[in-house]
């Protein structure tokens, strides 16, 4: 188990087998267009959390 | 080689470092949400502006960031439950305690495996799925029918059946696994 303290039933898998599982994915269904989040949700915790990170040079 | 931004698999990195942390005291690892899981299932087709956790044990698990170079922004219009790392430049939030409202099967969560720094749990696709049909439900938020769609779209081996009922939950009875096939 990953961790002793929390039992799960799937298999772990590594970053990048699910990279490349993904991969393959997307290699059948072509490019597939996911939209972001519109921003006009954001809670002010978050957008005060965005624009700390936006100071710290963050380019997220 | 793997297809996700740098600032992202760094930012998993020391996610991975915390959880592992918290394991070794005993303590449930968090669970990452919201749209950093969206963009590690999708390979980054959509970029997030920080990592959403769920933890039962927020006062534990926001020690143990703040050992790991963490520090909450603070003074005037500063006003955020988030935390940032400033040389990393990424910021985690912990933005409840009960995976979508205790809901979710937690046994079911998706542990990946970050190299030498550890594991993170993963809330499962099927319920991530299910909470952007929640959030396109409820009439606010057009774009995550878009977002459910492609997560079902690039995702296999998924439990329908469950999926189904998690939709149904989510959605008031009104969409389920259907309104993802439709035009997918």
């Amino acid at each position: 188990m990953a961790f002793k303290t929390l039992k799960t039933t799937r298999e772990a898998i590594s970053l990048t087998a699910l990279g490349e599982r993904i991969a393959k994915r997307r290699e059948v269904t072509g490019t597939v267009s996911v939209p972001r989040n519109d921003g006009t949700r954001r809670t002010p915790s978050k957008q005060a959390l965005l624009d700390e990170i936006a100071k710290a040079g963050g380019n997220w | 080689m793997t297809q996700w931004r740098p600032q992202f698999e760094a930012a998993l990195e020391k996610l991975a470092e915390i959880s592992s942390a918290m394991d070794a005291l005993d303590l449930n690892p968090p669970v990452l949400v919201g749209g950093a899981a969206v963009e590690l299932y999708t390979q980054g087709a959509v970029n997030t502006g920080d990592f959403d956790l769920v933890s039962t044990q927020q006062s534990a698990l926001e020690a143990i960031m703040m050992k790991h170079g963490f520090v909450r922004p603070s003074g005037p219009g500063k006003a955020t439950r988030g935390w940032i790392h400033p040389d990393l430049k990424l910021g985690f939030e912990v933005v409840g305690s009960r995976l979508l409202d205790g809901l979710a099967d937690t046994s079911l969560l998706q542990m990946i495996e970050i190299q030498a720094h550890g594991t993170v749990a993963v809330i499962a696709v099927e319920d991530l799925i299910a909470d952007r049909m929640g959030q396109y439900a409820s009439g606010s938020a057009s774009d995550m029918l878009g977002q459910a769609k492609a997560l079902f779209t690039l995702s296999e081996g998924l439990d329908l059946h469950y999926m189904e009922r998690r939709i149904r939950e989510e959605t008031a009875q009104v969409y389920g696994v259907q309104d993802l096939e439709d035009d997918a």
